[in-house]
């Protein structure tokens, strides 16, 4: 359950006692040098706008009251839903009510913000007010995630508060089952094993979906992502599967006039995003029902009920599936792997050219239209403290300090989530966050419509493709970017 | 006759409020949708464009399906909501033990917020996990799937449509009903008309005013519909319930979109204001001629 | 009617109100399971209770504060509507004022407008414009309740109006002619006439202001968030909480029921010579 919950409690004394508990777990070095720094600012209240998910929730619960006690600079958090947040956040920078202090930027739309010079760029902004910076902060701690948040010049214009890869999970009570080994030998030939290339997943969900039906079990051998009104199956398309073929960027070449159609030098609708259309919906075809309606909700809910023996599943949902009893069907027995792939493409990645799914999340900014930015530079920094992060990547799976790593009770977290952390840490670098543009809900939203289109059969994948390509081209020459 | 000072006066703060909050904010939609602006463009100003927008309106694919879609849901939803919400104000009208419970449950639906009843109906059709599916699946051997038959999907939204403001039907027409004369119902039966005869001679023409206001109100509200069908199907399968508030929804928020969104909304205002006047001039105006 | 059979009657109305309830009963039903129970063949009796989703509402300081802020906005807006709306209606139905029958259609068109292009307007008058010194209008209860006029008092106004036209204007003629002041005849000899149309007025422009959605979540940050605001709190990136959000929904049905059950009776209780027989 979001903390927010539990700490918000006035009615249970029980539920109170842990909330305290947890604030004054929190151990902060160089508590004076905070109080000081904080002098300055009495009376000042910051207010920031966030989604409601659990990362975001401790900083309203567990962080802005610590921070609050140490400095007297009060910290309030509005929460809202996650369109709500980007229309409320761009309407105050847009007209520049000043109303926000600090901002959840989702890392899609920080190259839009950053194209605006709606943020404050803080590696600057520390630099030249020295009296602010606390000793303990270090830009060179964060994870490479930092670098979806930073300027030409590598200035950061975000601190990360959460991030989270896009990982193929799998049921370790089946693949481990010796009864399921051997069918899957008899029938395949092969050991059952998580597929690393797509024939062998494709090979493996036929496997399931029919064992399900044979055995009459609520058991299908994948997810899918493949809401038929909702963005998130055009995400998961574009961002998990796409790129697992060789389309990245989703196949727009910005280096060449931000072409999308194979006509004139993009890839959206080259032979392999194509090819790659076509498994995915193979795969839909033989996912739960229920896939047609999910969003990444759904699917991690479908996985987390036992419905599904393989699945992509964003990072964030991976954890709870994993781990939390009271939510999920199928704690102990979550595999993680890498997403499978085409040959060839992790060669590719390695060498620099692309990526094999998704980095996703978030981190705070300040706008330019603060009025408070000084006392925000503190609480920034305060979020980003090794000491704090620990706390934080305990209570809210997500890590964006390379020294979080380091940790013992991650350690230990590791263990349980299957290696999610392992494979953040080691494996990170081979997933990347959404591309660089600044019109990315812009064209997602124009080529959308076709994508839902395929997805009812009302349009084929081939032609479907075809259209998006050109969809895409026609919103970048309206919006300006492409000549 | 009273001074027309007092009736002015009377009138005032409702103009004033309507004018603030209502005429004053359309003016600036119209002004926007007389320019391009879309904040992340290559360029974030608002640029005049003249009527681009609105030509771009009306030969936009997109936007004529969703209007036909629209105006499919609309005839259907508001109609069903008359005749059934009729029926029961006039079953209403008698007295029968239990009414006052009865009449309490029927109204639960209205107090609903549109966000919750868009996730339950989503959470009830949903197929294989949804309770709907299952029953008409074990029942009939019927396969609803509202994420991909755009008939199915359609028709649940008419009917959570139905089943959520029905009950503003028969409220409002329960409040003209208990407002009517005696007399003229008095007189006809005494002159041997019969129900049929009642209905569309005396009752009809005398609820009138009520039923187009309740046609109205549904119809615009209708128009308007997006929480509800967002949580539900998001406008899809496809598009077949990208109906005209979820498109300007769709344009305006995530696409920021504001130059086209103001134009779609501005023609969409101007649509329902020429039905609307149609209906009224058509159902009232003869009506308040005739009585001179 | 009378010849025919109570039961007849009663045997309907459990049926009709079976189908209104059943949806209401799946979100009780949803409010008492965990997320992952939903998420298996359904089962239409529930079996087992899972109070959690209660607790965690319970025990939320800022659900109570969003709901308060859901009554008073509600609250206060039904009232001021039905007011202006009743006085309107009464300037429009008893005088003779130029051009009113094109003020009374211009007010319908308010509630018309597509309302998200109008958020971004009413955003920037409510921050810039009206505005007095420090104080401005966005995120508190009064903006919220005068926002919400846009769509609620041409409701009002047209709702009423059949209601006072209907009410003979001999009646308040002769309340003058005894020598009673414009205000005794509105709240004396009119108003008490019009009860019905005012009680359900009354409730379904509280319905409005309660349910909705859009124009809060924009217009509120801190101060004046409301129920709606807080639910879609629930619908995140990692996933809706369909179970707190249904029990925040049964919670919600209960300050709404009380509202109703005190409007609800002068539906009746006002004039019932009208009942149509037959």
């Amino acid at each position: 359950m979001g903390m927010r919950h539990v700490f918000g409690a006035s009615l249970l004394s029980l539920a109170v006692a842990t909330g305290g508990a947890f604030a004054q777990e929190l151990q902060i070095g160089n508590e004076d040098w905070w109080k000081e720094a904080g002098a300055k600012f009495d009376g000042v209240t910051l207010r920031g706008v966030t989604e409601s998910t659990p990362p975001s929730n401790f900083i309203s619960d567990v962080l802005a009251p610590k921070f609050e006690e140490l400095t007297g600079i009060r910290v309030d958090v509005e929460t809202t839903s996650w369109d709500q947040m980007y229309d409320k956040a761009i309407k105050d920078m847009e007209a520049g009510t000043g109303i926000y202090d600090m901002i959840y930027i989702e890392q899609d739309i920080v190259y839009a913000y950053m194209a605006r010079n709606f943020l404050v760029d803080l590696t600057k902004a520390l630099a030249d007010k020295p009296d602010l910076k606390a000793a303990n902060y270090d830009e060179a701690n964060f994870t490479t995630f930092a670098d979806n948040f930073r300027g030409a010049n590598g200035e950061l214009y975000g601190v990360p508060m959460e991030a989270f890869i896009k990982v193929y999970l799998y049921r370790t009570d089946l693949f481990n089952d010796p009864e399921v080994q051997a069918a899957f030998k008899e029938k395949t030939g092969k050991d059952l094993a998580p597929a690393t290339n797509h024939a062998d997943y494709a090979e493996i969900a036929q496997f399931f979906t029919q064992w399900g039906k044979d055995k009459g079990l609520d058991l299908w051998g994948t997810t899918a992502q493949a809401h038929t009104g909702h963005p998130a199956s055009w995400y998961e398309f574009f961002e998990s599967v796409a790129p697992t073929y060789g389309v990245y960027n989703w196949g727009i070449d910005a280096a060449n006039n931000y072409a999308a159609s194979v006509e004139n030098g993009g890839t959206m609708n080259s032979p392999e995003s194509k090819e790659a259309l076509k498994w995915w919906l193979s795969m839909r075809d033989i996912a739960p029902p229920e896939s047609v309606q999910s969003t990444w909700t759904e699917v991690a809910t479908t996985f987390a009920a036992g419905r599904a023996a393989q699945g992509l599943v964003y990072g964030e949902n991976a954890a709870w599936i994993a781990s939390d009893e009271s939510k999920s069907k199928v704690v102990g027995n979550v595999g993680v792997a890498l997403p499978p792939m085409q040959d060839g493409i992790l060669e590719q990645v390695e060498g620099g050219t692309g990526y094999i799914g998704y980095y996703d999340g978030g981190a705070f900014g300040l706008p330019v239209t603060s009025k408070n930015q000084d006392a925000a530079l503190l609480f920034l920094q305060f979020m980003a403290l090794p000491e704090v992060q620990e706390e934080w990547a305990v209570a809210a799976p997500r890590i964006t300090l390379t020294s979080t790593y380091d940790s013992p009770k991650v350690a230990e977290l590791n263990t349980e989530l299957g290696g999610y952390y392992d494979m953040l840490k080691d494996q990170g670098y081979l997933f990347k966050g959404a591309p660089e543009y600044p019109f990315h809900a812009q064209v997602r939203e124009a080529t959308a419509p076709i994508f839902y289109d395929i997805l009812t059969g009302k349009i084929g994948p081939d032609e479907g493709l075809d259209q998006m390509a050109a969809k895409a081209e026609e919103e970048l020459t309206s919006l300006g970017y492409r000549k | 006759m009273q001074s027309r000072k007092l009736g002015w006066l009377l009138l005032a703060p409702t103009l004033a409020v309507l004018f603030l909050f209502g005429v004053v904010p359309f003016f600036y939609v119209i002004y926007v949708a007389f320019h391009q602006w879309n904040p992340f463009a290559a360029n974030p100003e608002m640029i005049f464009n003249g009527a681009d927008n609105f030509r771009q309106v009306v030969f936009d694919a997109g936007f004529l399906a969703s209007l036909g879609v629209t105006m499919a849901f609309v005839f259907f939803a508001v109609l069903t909501e008359l005749i059934i919400g009729y029926l029961l104000a006039q079953a209403f009208m008698k007295d029968f033990p239990g009414k006052a419970i009865f009449r309490t449950i029927h109204t639960l639906p209205l107090i609903m917020a549109p966000i919750i009843v868009g996730s339950i109906w989503k959470l009830m059709t949903t197929p294989s996990i949804g309770i709907i599916p299952h029953l008409l699946d074990s029942w009939f051997g019927y396969d609803l799937n509202i994420g991909q038959s755009a008939g199915a999907a359609f028709a649940i939204t008419v009917i959570m449509d139905v089943w959520h403001w029905t009950p503003l039907v028969t409220l409002t027409l329960i409040a003209a009903l208990v407002s009517l004369p005696p007399d003229p119902f008095e007189q006809a039966q005494i002159d041997g008309a019969n129900k049929r005869q009642i209905f569309w001679h005396i009752t009809l023409p005398m609820i009138a005013p009520a039923v187009v206001a309740t046609v109205f109100i549904r119809l615009m509200d209708a128009l308007r519909t997006v929480d509800e069908v967002l949580m539900l199907t998001g406008g899809g399968p496809g598009s077949a319930t990208r109906y005209v508030g979820v498109h300007i929804f769709k344009e305006v928020f995530p696409r920021t979109n504001y130059g086209y969104g103001s134009a779609v909304s501005v023609i969409v205002l101007y649509l329902t204001i020429v039905v609307c006047w149609l209906l009224y001039v058509g159902m009232l105006a003869p009506r308040n001629t005739k009585k001179g | 009617m009378r010849r025919k059979n109570p039961w007849l009657s009663i045997l309907f109305w459990i049926f009709i109100s079976f189908l209104t309830l059943f949806p209401i009963y799946w979100l009780f039903v949803v409010s008492v399971k965990p997320a992952v129970e939903l998420f298996s063949t359904p089962d239409v009796i529930l079996r087992s209770v899972y109070w959690q989703n209660y607790i965690d509402v319970l025990n939320d300081r800022t659900l109570r504060e969003y709901m308060l802020n859901s009554l008073i906005i509600s609250t206060g807006n039904a009232l001021l509507c039905t007011t202006l709306g009743f006085f309107a209606c009464y300037a429009l139905s008893r005088f003779d004022l130029s051009g009113k029958e094109s003020i009374f259609f211009w007010t319908i068109t308010n509630r018309m407008a597509p309302p998200a292009v109008f958020l971004l307007p009413l955003f920037l008058l409510m921050t810039q414009v009206y505005r007095i010194g420090d104080f401005s209008l966005l995120d508190t209860r009064i903006g919220m309740i005068l926002v919400y006029c846009t769509f609620n008092l041409p409701f009002a106004i047209w709702t009423l109006r059949p209601t006072v036209d209907g009410i003979p204007k001999e009646l308040d003629e002769a309340a003058f002619v005894d020598g009673a002041s414009p205000w005794k005849v509105i709240t004396e000899v009119v108003f008490p006439l019009c009860r019905p149309g005012l009680a359900v007025t009354l409730i379904l422009t509280w319905v409005f202001a309660w349910n909705e959605y859009l124009l809060a979540a924009t217009l509120t940050n801190f101060n004046a968030r409301t129920l709606t605001t807080g639910l879609s709190e629930y619908v995140t990136t990692t996933g809706t909480e369909w179970g707190i959000m249904a029990a925040i929904s049964v919670f919600t049905l209960i300050p709404a029921l009380i509202v109703f059950g005190m409007v609800q009776r002068h539906i009746v209780t006002g004039l019932t010579f009208g009942a149509v027989k037959g």
